[in-house]
């Protein structure tokens, strides 16, 4: 069989995608698509492992039995997420030992949101409800990703995403429902996440290369500011349900379009928070790697004990 | 509280604390287990302990009409009832590996035990928490022989874990104070019967990775065993757990959570 | 910093006795045995499960997307389909 040249290859590969049919390891795809990918899933891991560290340093305050094995349940389902995900990115030809490297180096980047603080309890419901509800309309985009090793770690973690939405809103009503101290708690919680929350979809398309690209290419199928404006129009009702106020004077329902109008968040403040200068990326990235240097012994004595019981 | 239900109050409360105690320690690796696999393995035994506390609270809570909630979250640190062992530290991995092994020996043959006991409901809850118990077994001594023959950092590490923890661990094992009773009406063996069956079953593993503990021809212990925890007699770094067990739940009066 | 996250192996997973068992994804491990649990750690602690296979990544062999000869069929083959016959269930009415 005659070679493709690289041209045909592109076509073919594109015509694919068109049709909706999924690309898989091993197949041929443009140096551009292997790469935004290895990006986009590495960083989507990244956010899972340091994702736990917020909530996870509220494990040991849980107040009560249930928020205890929750919270737990919780952060672990964040480090199967992170390992489904640095799998898929396997797929296409990264180790995980690179991968995590970059991360513990500072060269890749992760979600902006896990650089904020988790001052009070109440931080770790509004996380898993505002939080993962914006992650989980990106995610449940991100199921129907071109690249098939990519949607279907997607679908397992939409599907434990909706726990994670569940077991936060769960919290907040009790805190809305609670006393004035508990009250004052989660409208406070969510006035700090608001923005960082609104961030997480990313900047607005103009401004992004990659989301250009990673459309055309059905690596994702819609764009940063239709996934934010999904999040804005699912969430402000439930906010406001509950009783608490959405940080934004301007935050109203636009009757011509049926959408929530909003304030745009501050995108150089973004920008800042991604490369490196945000309240904690120092002590986030300390954390981890302080993690990974203690445990590096294990790794090399289970590998060195696998290695000599096979010679 | 009915005085004759004192004795079984007191093994149960035991029972519940060591298991919320290691359960909340093995919890402090989530988010920090040397690697992702490990850290949600530690995760599940976290949770799988904690349930197990649950489960004799719940018990308790028919003996003493306080909820577990209330257990675990408005009692006071020196009226908890676990064995120092459970309190301390994580420590390095080695530690925290050898102390679930222990501990999870410990529990293979507490449990066993107590499925056969006279009184019906620990019967059935033991029989339940031998299920998941097993699993942990599989785990830990899976780590403790790799990791006590692997590279010398790893045996210098599991060496000097097991010569700290095991003298610390016999505190599993402490005198209860109405332990003729249990034994009389057979709810228990004792612990004097259950640490001799422990320590048979522990020898053999860490004989196979050349770690010996200190034991005499008759396999009694040759060391100091750290008692004090059936008795309230507990360090600061229980104080510490609790507070920490504490802070939120009571941090704003007649909340719910 | 060389770091070792150790081999990977892939993981199938029977839901329940008489179902295939199922690719789910890979854990990284040392061995097989710990690479077991690892993969019911990660892969059966909330779907039902009855039965896990771990296999070494490297193990398998695997067709390649590229050489679509390998599946392609371009003569008619329709005579291996039980709907390429239509005999009547009767021979008169």
């Amino acid at each position: 069989m005659a070679e493709l040249t690289g041209e045909e290859r592109l076509v073919e590969f594109e015509r694919r995608i068109d049709r909706g049919e999924k690309v898989e390891p091993g197949d041929w795809m443009p140096e551009d698509y292997r790469r935004n990918l290895i990006r986009m899933i590495s960083q989507h891991a990244h956010s899972e492992i340091v994702g736990q560290l917020p909530e996870g340093k509220w494990i040991p305050y849980a107040p009560g039995f249930r928020r205890k094995l929750t919270l737990i349940a919780k952060v672990q389902d964040e480090a199967g997420h992170g390992q489904l995900l640095y799998r898929a990115a396997e797929t296409l030809g990264k180790t995980r030992e690179e991968m995590i490297d970059e991360l513990l180096s500072g060269k890749a980047k992760y979600a902006n949101v896990f650089n904020y603080p988790t001052p009070t309890w109440a931080d770790v419901g509004v996380i898993g409800w505002l939080v993962d509800t914006a992650a989980v309309i990106n995610q449940t985009m991100l199921a129907q990703s071109s690249y098939g090793p990519y949607a279907r770690a997607m679908k397992r973690i939409c599907y434990e995403e909706s726990f994670h939405i569940k077991q936060g809103y769960d919290s907040i009503v009790t805190l809305a429902k609670g006393t004035a101290a508990q009250r004052s708690m989660a409208q406070d919680a969510v006035n700090r996440w608001w923005y960082p929350t609104l961030m997480m979809s990313g900047p607005p398309d103009a401004m992004s290369v990659h989301s250009q690209q990673a459309l055309r290419w059905r690596i994702k199928t819609k764009s940063n500011e239709q996934v934010r404006q999904e999040f804005v129009d699912h969430i402000v009702p439930q906010i406001r349900a509950l009783g608490i106020s959405v940080p934004d004077q301007e935050c109203r329902l636009d009757g011509t379009t049926g959408h929530y109008r909003y304030s745009p968040p501050d995108w150089e403040e973004l920008k800042r928070v991604i490369s490196g200068d945000g309240p904690c990326n120092k002590e986030r990235l300390e954390v981890r790697r302080k993690a990974h240097e203690e445990g590096r012994w294990v790794r090399e004595a289970l590998q060195a004990h696998q290695t000599r019981k096979a010679v | 509280m009915t005085k004759a239900n004192a004795p079984v109050i007191e093994m149960l409360t035991a029972l519940a604390d060591d298991e919320l105690v290691i359960g909340h320690r093995d919890s402090e690796w989530t988010g920090y287990a040397p690697i992702l696999e490990e850290d949600i393995a530690f995760s599940n035994i976290a949770q799988d302990e904690i349930g197990h506390s649950l489960v004799w609270y719940t018990l308790l809570e028919r003996l003493l009409q306080r909820s577990p909630d209330a257990m675990a979250f408005e009692r006071q640190w020196l009226d908890f009832r676990c064995c120092r062992f459970v309190a301390y530290p994580r420590g390095d991995f080695a530690y925290t590996v050898v102390r679930q092994y222990l501990f999870d020996e410990a529990e293979h043959v507490r449990l066993e035990a107590l499925a056969q006991s006279s009184y019906g409901p620990i019967r059935d809850a033991a029989a339940r928490i031998m299920k998941e118990e097993a699993y942990h077994l599989l785990h830990s001594e899976a780590l403790v022989e790799r990791l006590g023959d692997a590279t010398d950092e790893s045996r210098r590490r599991m060496h000097a874990a097991t010569a700290t923890a095991f003298p610390q661990s016999l505190g599993l094992f402490e005198r209860l104070e109405h332990e003729d009773v249990l034994v009389r009406e057979r709810v228990f063996p004792g612990n004097a019967k259950l640490q001799t069956a422990w320590i048979e079953r522990i020898v053999a593993t860490f004989g196979a990775v050349s770690i010996t503990l200190p034991l005499d021809g008759s396999s009694k212990p040759l060391c100091l065993a750290d008692y004090g925890g059936r008795a309230g007699d507990h360090t600061s770094d229980l104080e510490q757990l609790i507070a920490d067990l504490h802070m939120v739940y009571q941090s704003v009066s007649g909340a719910s959570w | 910093m060389s770091d070792t996250q150790w081999e990977t192996y892939e993981v199938f997973h029977q839901a329940k006795r008489g179902d295939s068992h199922e690719h789910v994804g890979a854990v990284h491990a040392p061995d097989p045995q710990i690479a077991l649990q690892m993969a019911r750690d990660q892969f059966a602690r909330r779907m039902a499960c009855t039965s896990i296979w771990v296999v070494r990544s490297r193990d398998i062999a695997m067709t390649d997307y590229q050489d679509d000869v390998f599946f392609v069929h371009t003569t008619d083959k329709s005579y291996r389909d039980p709907k390429a016959f239509d005999a009547p269930d009767k021979l008169h009415e």
